[in-house]
Parts: structure tokens; sequence; C-alpha cells
């Protein structure tokens, strides 16, 4: 289905967020005359044109593109997250734990055990929606956010996870920290992880922080 | 040339009036002026191309210095004073060395204070703009504060006065892609509530019913977002990418820029228009911005002439 959204914008919804990414990629690769930014979520991609933009020939553009573009997203890079899990740099892992009917240790191997794509990102410049969890680990948000989760928290929520890439508030649930750097705006890509990439969560102890550079090898 | 900031008062910032389209996927807001239309107006007065970088001045009480005479011009929702005396709107105005121009409160909350050459500062990701949340571009990736200098750029352009005038009746918005609470919201007497920024305005009125999350997806500029607990919010320039609760309505482009002026506790009302009404008020938008002339010899012996020898 594509539906207006606004007067200046088109939102595709499709059935997930391979589906997403594949379109935005065939748009990427073939681009729409007057179109602007395209932004692919979770069931949707926003085709955005410029402001007093006609639009007109945009939804047959669009159509012509999704006819071709697949079901998948273009594949990425490996990627591995170090964690120290649990702790003061996870502190739901305990809670998670007893939501699962697991044993803390059981959530670390399930959540390191294995990997989980880039479905899209946004929420905050770095942030990386990565799914899916097995069923063993599917937990609800918390009922009330925190304020502050710190930056390179590693939480969870419903089939996702993520690594907050600053400070921010969230309502997502903390099982552990990484010490990688997810945002810096001077490199391009400015995010660490995108969209297609695999991601393998590897633990740590604490005692390691330190010998992990902030800014990955292979970024 | 260099401005100094005397005084940034609650909130002042470098931006463009683009922000940093293109880089969405990555999580990385658009930015930028929360009312582009008024600094690209500022611009224009300043002699400056639309695009250039600008000072973005919130609720006034901010001051500023220049080492040098330059032309400088004012916009949007704040009035400028010299030693006191009140500057002609919607015109450059020439600054001599070492005076200091204020921004004070006027009818809205945001003035924008464009410098002939524009604020030089290094683009982080093709803007100047300051993303403050993630403290990246702009002036050091962080509000201005008492004390910087902020370099100019070369003077280029002719200064120009403005004839034009804004709408300025109800906010309009088209039918968004969750339409369920749209009459309500449209029906609805609402006032700007406490927690308005630049990311959005929270509206307080009526509780909207409804609100199940939706899949997360992208935000346009003017959506109006409405969380569970049935309060709506006008998501602006630095809104996240993404969004998870339904949309019954967006704010038209050409308005967006009028909300972010509106201040908190006073009342806002929505119009409902057609997508082709809103392509058309954009374009009366524009109209409305290219009503500037250049500002003649005239003119700046008789209106501006006495700003130069004062203090």
């Amino acid at each position: 289905v594509i539906r207006p959204f606004g007067e200046s914008a088109l939102l595709v919804e499709v059935e997930g967020p391979d589906r997403a990414q594949a379109i935005a990629a065939k748009i990427a690769a073939r681009p729409i005359e007057g179109v602007v930014e395209v932004v692919p979520g979770l069931r949707s991609v926003l085709v955005e044109i410029e402001p007093g933009g006609s639009g007109v020939g945009l939804r047959d553009a669009i159509e012509a593109r999704m006819a071709t573009a697949g079901e998948h997203a273009p594949v990425g890079r490996e990627r591995t997250v170090p964690v120290v899990y649990g702790g003061e740099h996870g502190p739901d892992l305990d809670a998670v734990a007893a939501l699962c009917g697991l044993t803390p240790r059981e959530v670390i191997e399930a959540h390191t055990g294995t990997g989980v794509r880039v479905l899209f990102g946004g929420f905050a410049p770095g942030f990386a929606y990565l799914g899916e969890l097995p069923a063993s680990l599917r937990v609800a948000r918390l009922a009330t956010p925190r304020v502050r989760t710190p930056a390179g928290s590693v939480a969870i929520a419903d089939a996702m996870t993520g690594v907050y890439p600053a400070e921010l508030p969230g309502g997502w649930r903390v099982i552990g920290r990484t010490p990688l750097a997810m945002f810096d705006p001077r490199r391009d890509p400015p995010a660490y992880l995108v969209a297609g990439d695999v991601v393998r969560f590897h633990e740590i102890d604490a005692s390691e922080w330190e010998a992990h550079s902030v800014i990955a090898a292979d970024w | 040339v260099t401005i100094e900031v005397v005084d940034p008062g609650p909130l002042a910032s470098v931006q463009d009036p683009i922000g940093r389209p293109g880089w969405r996927r990555f999580g990385v807001p658009v930015g930028g002026a929360a009312d582009a239309w008024s600094a690209r107006l500022a611009n224009r007065l300043a002699g400056n191309p639309d695009e250039t970088a600008l000072i973005e001045v919130t609720l006034g009480g901010a001051s500023f210095r220049v080492d040098v005479a330059g032309m400088v011009a004012v916009a949007g929702g704040l009035a400028a004073t010299i030693g006191g005396r009140p500057t002609p709107r919607g015109a450059g105005i020439r600054l001599t060395a070492g005076s200091v121009l204020r921004l004070e409160p006027s009818d809205g909350v945001r003035g924008y204070l464009a410098v002939n050459g524009g604020i030089a500062v290094e683009t982080v990701m093709r803007s100047a703009s300051t993303d403050l949340r993630s403290g990246f571009g702009g002036h050091e990736g962080r509000a201005l504060r008492s004390g910087d200098r902020l370099a100019v750029g070369p003077a280029s352009g002719t200064p120009a006065r403005w004839t034009g005038t804004r709408e300025a009746g109800p906010i309009r918005v088209v039918e968004g892609p969750h339409p369920s609470a749209l009459a309500a919201l449209v029906s609805g007497e609402w006032t700007v509530g406490a927690e308005a920024d630049r990311a959005g305005v929270r509206l307080d009125g009526p509780v909207l019913s409804g609100s199940d999350a939706v899949a997360s997806m992208g935000l346009p500029l003017g959506a109006i977002q409405v969380p569970p607990d049935g309060r709506p919010i006008v998501m602006l320039a630095d809104r996240p990418v993404t969004g998870g609760y339904p949309v019954p309505a967006c704010v038209i482009r050409a308005d967006v820029g009028r909300v972010a002026q509106i201040r908190p506790g006073d009342a806002v009302r929505f119009e409902m228009v057609s997508p082709d009404e809103a392509a058309a008020e954009w374009r009366a938008a524009e109209d409305a911005l290219d009503a500037v002339e250049p500002l003649g010899q005239m003119a700046d012996d008789e209106e501006l002439g006495w700003i130069g020898s004062h203090r």
C-alpha cells in the first residue's frame, strides 16, 4: 500500500524490514527525479520529495522499483560487538532472566549465540535496530523508560536488540554494555552498524574493557 | 570579521535553513533552523544565499557584538535593538564596529540573526547546523555560550528590505496515514504545552483516543504523532528519524515554521486542507519570501544611518 504522508512524502507500507531495505536500495540504485530522501522503517519506506514538488509520476516510479526490488535486503558486513554483561553495565540482566525463565548465564548465551541483522536505523544517530532475537529472549519494554541510558548500553525489547550510541532516554532493558563507539559524525558512513550488517555479540570481562579500542578497526 | 556572543539567552545555536537531509538511514535527524522560512528571510535581508549558516536565538535576552562594521539582519519571532533602540523590522541592519545587537522577546519563540557572509563553521555531514542532542556540527557541537567568537565568511551580496506578509491564520494540516483521530484533532482547541523544543511541540487540549503503536516508520517534518497518552506532538526539525505512534495529520510544509514560533501557553487551531491546497500555500509562502528589494542608498541614509552613530 502506498499512501500520502503529508503533502510532500509517500509512505510505502510493506511486509517487513527486508522488503523495506530492498526497495530503498533499488531507489538508491535507480534514483527518482525529485526525491530528496528515502527512509526505510520496520514495515515501511518513507519517500520524500521537495516541498512544493508536484509528485506527479512518483507513485508509478516507486511501483516500478518495487516490482524489481525483490524481497531481500543487500547483505552487509560481519560485525562483532564486545559486551560486558550484567552488573553495573547490565542492570536489567537479572530481571530479564526472571521474565524469560532463564538464568542470567542462559540469557547471555542466547544473546551471543545467534547473529542478528541490522533491520533499519533510527531513534538516534548510530542506533541500529537489530533482530530478530530468539523466541526465548523476548521481553516487553520497561513500563517506565529510563531518563538516561549510558552510551554503549546493549538492550533488548520484544524481538529486537540494539546499542545506545549515546547517553539517551530509553525504555529497552539493558543487559550489558560495549566499549565500542556506534556513531562518529566525521566518518562515512557515520554509523558503525548499517542496514544489512550481520552482528554477533561477544562476551568480554569487565577487566578487558580498556583493551578494546573505542573505534572498531573494521569501521 | 567575527561576531562575539555577549549573552546567548536561554538557547542559541548555529543552524542553517536546510539541515542535513540524506543521513536519516543512519539515525541522523535532519535538524536545521526550526523556522526555516524565517531563517531564509534573515539571510536574504543580510544579502546571503538562502542556505547560509546563521544564529538561531530562542525566546530573546541574547546579545551579540561584531568586531568590525558589517551588515546583519534579524527575522522570525524576536525583535532586535541596538543600545535599547528598536531597529526597523524586515530590513538589513548596518552595525558599526563594536556595537551590540540584542534580540528581545516579541511575538514568537525564535529569532534568526544572519550576518552578511554567513557564520563560518566547519561543516559536518555537509551541514553547518548544530545537532544539540548528539553534540556535533555548528560551533563545537554545542549551544553558544557567552564569550564564543564566531568567524564570518567573506562579505557578498546585497542587503535587502522585505515588503511581504506572513500567513497568520490557523495552522493548516493535511490528512495523515492514520486518520482515526483526525476529526478530534482538527476540531480541538489546543495550546502549546511546556514541552516544546526543536524536536517537537506537545499540545495540551482534549485527550485523543485510538493510539495503538504502529511499526516504527520515517517521520516527515510536521507529522503530528499521537502517543498512548493521547496528547499530540507536532514533530519539528530535530525530530527523531523514526516514530512508532499514529499520525492522524501533518502540518503543511508552509506552516511548520509557524508552529515553531508559537509560545508555550498560546492557542493553536488547525484547519484541514487538501494536498493541492498545501502545495499552493507553499508557493504562496515562497512568493512572500520573494518580496524583497535591495536596500538602496536612500534607505541606508534615512533608516540606517543613525544606527551606526549610536554607541
